[in-house]
């Protein structure tokens, strides 16, 4: 288990439904652009906020972030595949956009699926 | 086919307008999420992983041109291009935003079509046979009781809180393709031995965590009587149902705990306070509802058609497409035709718009409009002629949908699993196509015959897992995607739940484990046994030993 605190925040846009990541008090579409939090505080106090905007996002919680030598990425499968799209439609979602940051993405992804390491969080 | 008369239209377009102001609620902050969630549930609007999901009930399954159409167009407007026909005959919309959803219910209403109890605690959708007025096999038209069900289980308001989703089928063949034995309650039609018209009536079936077979509670409920039966059933289950555990909840729970005989008990007992004046249908009404589903339009044809005897035997691939796809029709010199949604590469239930509206205008030419959507994901055009047969293959053929794969092991039910959906533990679309793929071989598919794998995301099982003579169930171990396999499952009249073949496998390793299961049975098979006979015959021994064997 990593002892390192890294998390980001995510949400659901409430008019469009779109995967959305917090950034020093914005919402924005693509995970590397989404602001790491390495404390707890800070964190807790970006749900708060996301939490009172009841009129823009929906579903407003943290999810773990890991460091390897690809990047950063979320720690489950399911928040990689929220941060990229379906993996049967490769031109759907934020993945359509292409480029190193959406690769790194897609590389922790299959990594996970193949190697099978066991201490992957879930959060559901 | 059924036509909403002034009164059913009024009522869509009140509801799609209702729905409008609460959704400017909602975005104006005027209501929050806790307050606003159930009103869109109640409006088959569910937020999924990337984006809104839209549910569109299609009653029993069936469609015309212009609904086919509609939903093609809404597709390629709000959506990206496809809709996701389901395990219980609607289709899904998989990329929709708030903000538009009350015009797509605008424009769903203009064609009759609305997201009404798709989701939520009340009476879905009533699954019923795909062939229904096309089979020769059928006791009676089932829509006609699907339709009455529709129309007094929508809005019921005795039945809109239950203590769980209910689910009912209406089957009417000896072979049943609705999965009846596994909703809460399927009905069989059946002819008494003075000739009347009947139902078997079996409670209690289901999926998800705790899967059942449902128990035949009243052998022979005479039709007339159907609406007061529903009736009680339903009271009996919302005042007994548990309400304190969402997981115990269903009707299955309740009939396995107070035994079948006891529930039927109290059920008759719930009956016979029953005013049947009152509840069940009129005569006047249910001739009026029969008349509605008399097929205008069939001809009265030579039961051979020459020019297709002769097309088929010119044509290796219609030939090959007729032993799969094409099947008998009541009508001399007419064929039902299934449509897979199950190419290779294809994700299972997907249709494009252009798919769609291909359909459309095949329906509209070679089928008298009709459309039905089958439970396994599949299409039905159930009334071809003969002699249009090689035109309408040609037609399937030019927009990817003419695979010849009816109930092989590449047809294959997937629901939307973790590419989508917000309660998956793993995916399913890619073990389908990787199975798939690897059974590219038709002729290796026609040897192998009838083989019904279906694929769960999640214990939820909508995919239909626990009934799949491979059934394969997604789970989450440790943060990774495994794969827990069922052997013996079946959906159908001879409905049975499956079980656990041995410890889950990693996705690569579920198509290979497929092959080795279709070896074994292929090596062990005698005469005409399907694969489930041969697992019903030899046990699981010989499968897990194969599968595992490098486990050893
Ligand atoms: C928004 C996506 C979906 C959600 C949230 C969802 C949720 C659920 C849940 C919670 C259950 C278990 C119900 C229970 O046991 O009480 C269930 C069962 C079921 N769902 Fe879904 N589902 C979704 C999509 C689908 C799809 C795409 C299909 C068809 C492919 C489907 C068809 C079914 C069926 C057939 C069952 C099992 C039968 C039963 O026991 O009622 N659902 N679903
Ligand atoms: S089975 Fe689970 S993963 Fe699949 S659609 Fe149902 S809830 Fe989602």
């Amino acid at each position: 288990m990593s002892a390192e605190f890294l998390k980001a925040l995510t949400a659901n846009r409430l008019g469009e439904g779109d995967v959305v990541f917090w950034s020093s008090g914005q919402w924005v579409e693509q995970f590397a652009d989404a602001e790491l939090f390495t404390e707890e505080a800070p964190a807790e106090a970006a749900v708060a906020l996301a939490k009172a905007q009841n009129r823009t996002v929906v579903d407003a919680y943290l999810i773990d972030v890991t460091r390897s030598e690809q990047g950063v990425a979320p720690v489950s499968y399911r928040e990689r595949l929220r941060a990229l799209g379906p993996t049967n439609e490769l031109g759907h979602g934020k993945q359509a956009l292409g480029g190193a940051a959406i690769a790194a993405l897609q590389a922790a992804s299959g990594a996970a699926r193949s190697t099978g390491r066991l201490d992957l969080i879930r959060r559901k | 086919m059924y036509r909403y008369d002034a009164i059913d239209k009024e009522f869509l377009t009140d509801r799609s307008n209702e729905f409008r102001h609460q959704v400017g609620r909602r975005l104006a902050g005027e209501l929050s999420e806790d307050q606003f969630k159930p009103l869109r549930l109640m409006n088959g609007l569910y937020l999924q992983l990337h984006a809104y999901m839209l549910r569109v009930c299609i009653p029993y399954g069936t469609l015309n041109v212009a609904q086919v159409r509609r939903l093609a167009w809404i597709a390629r407007t709000y959506d990206k291009g496809y809709g996701h026909f389901t395990t219980r005959q609607n289709i899904q919309f998989h990329w929709i935003k708030l903000r538009d959803a009350p015009d797509i219910l605008d424009a769903l209403a203009e064609v009759n079509l609305h997201a009404i109890q798709t989701s939520g605690n009340c009476i879905r959708n009533t699954t019923s046979d795909p062939r229904a007025g096309a089979t020769a096999e059928e006791i009676d038209d089932p829509r006609v009781w699907s339709e009455a069900i529709r129309q007094w289980s929508t809005l019921h308001p005795e039945f809109s809180y239950l203590p769980r989703k209910f689910k009912i089928a209406v089957t009417a063949s000896a072979k049943d393709r609705t999965a009846a034995r596994v909703h809460d309650i399927g009905l069989a039609l059946r002819r008494g031995r003075d000739g009347t018209l009947g139902f078997e009536v079996m409670v209690g079936g289901g999926m998800g965590r705790t899967p059942f077979i449902g128990q035949t509670i009243k052998e022979f409920l005479p039709a007339t009587r159907l609406l007061s039966y529903l009736e009680a059933v339903l009271r009996v289950y919302n005042r007994a149902g548990r309400r304190d555990n969402i997981y115990k909840a269903r009707i299955k729970i309740l009939v396995s705990s107070l035994g079948a005989e006891e529930f039927g008990r109290q059920v008759e007992e719930e009956w016979a306070q029953i005013d049947a004046a009152r509840a069940d249908l009129p005569d006047t009404e249910l001739a009026r509802i029969r008349a509605a589903f008399i097929q205008p339009g069939l001809e009265v044809l030579p039961p051979v058609s020459d020019s297709y005897e002769a097309a088929r035997a010119a044509n290796p691939a219609l030939a090959r497409f007729a032993r799969n796809n094409v099947s008998a029709h009541k009508a001399p010199g007419y064929a039902i035709v299934d449509v897979s949604l199950k190419a290779h590469d294809a994700t299972p239930g997907d249709a494009n718009s252009d798919q769609l509206e291909a359909i459309a205008d095949l329906a509209e030419r070679f089928s008298l409009g009709d459309i039905r959507v089958t439970h396994e994901q599949n299409l039905v055009l159930p009334h071809v002629k003969q002699s249009d047969l090689p035109a309408l293959f040609e037609g399937l053929v030019a927009v990817g949908l003419a695979t010849p794969n009816i109930n092989l092991v590449s047809d294959i039910i997937a629901c939307p699993g973790l590419d989508y959906c917000a309660l998956a533990n793993a995916r399913a679309i890619p073990v389908a196509q990787s199975i798939a793929q690897r059974f590219l071989d038709a002729d290796r598919a026609e040897l192998v015959g009838e083989l019904k794998i279906k694929i769960s995301g999640c214990i939820n099982a909508c995919g239909h897992h626990h009934v799949g003579h491979i059934g394969i169930l997604g789970v989450d171990k440790k943060g990774e995607e495994y794969y827990q396999l069922t052997l013996g499952g079946s959906g159908a009249e001879d409905a049975s739940i499956g079980k656990i073949l041995g410890p889950g496998l990693n996705a690569d390793q579920v198509a290979p484990a497929v092959d080795r299961l279709v070896e074994v049975y292929l090596a062990e098979r005698q005469g005409e046994e399907r694969f489930l006979d041969t697992y019903r015959r030899i046990g699981m021994t010989p499968f897990k030993e194969a599968v595992y064997v490098d486990a050893h």
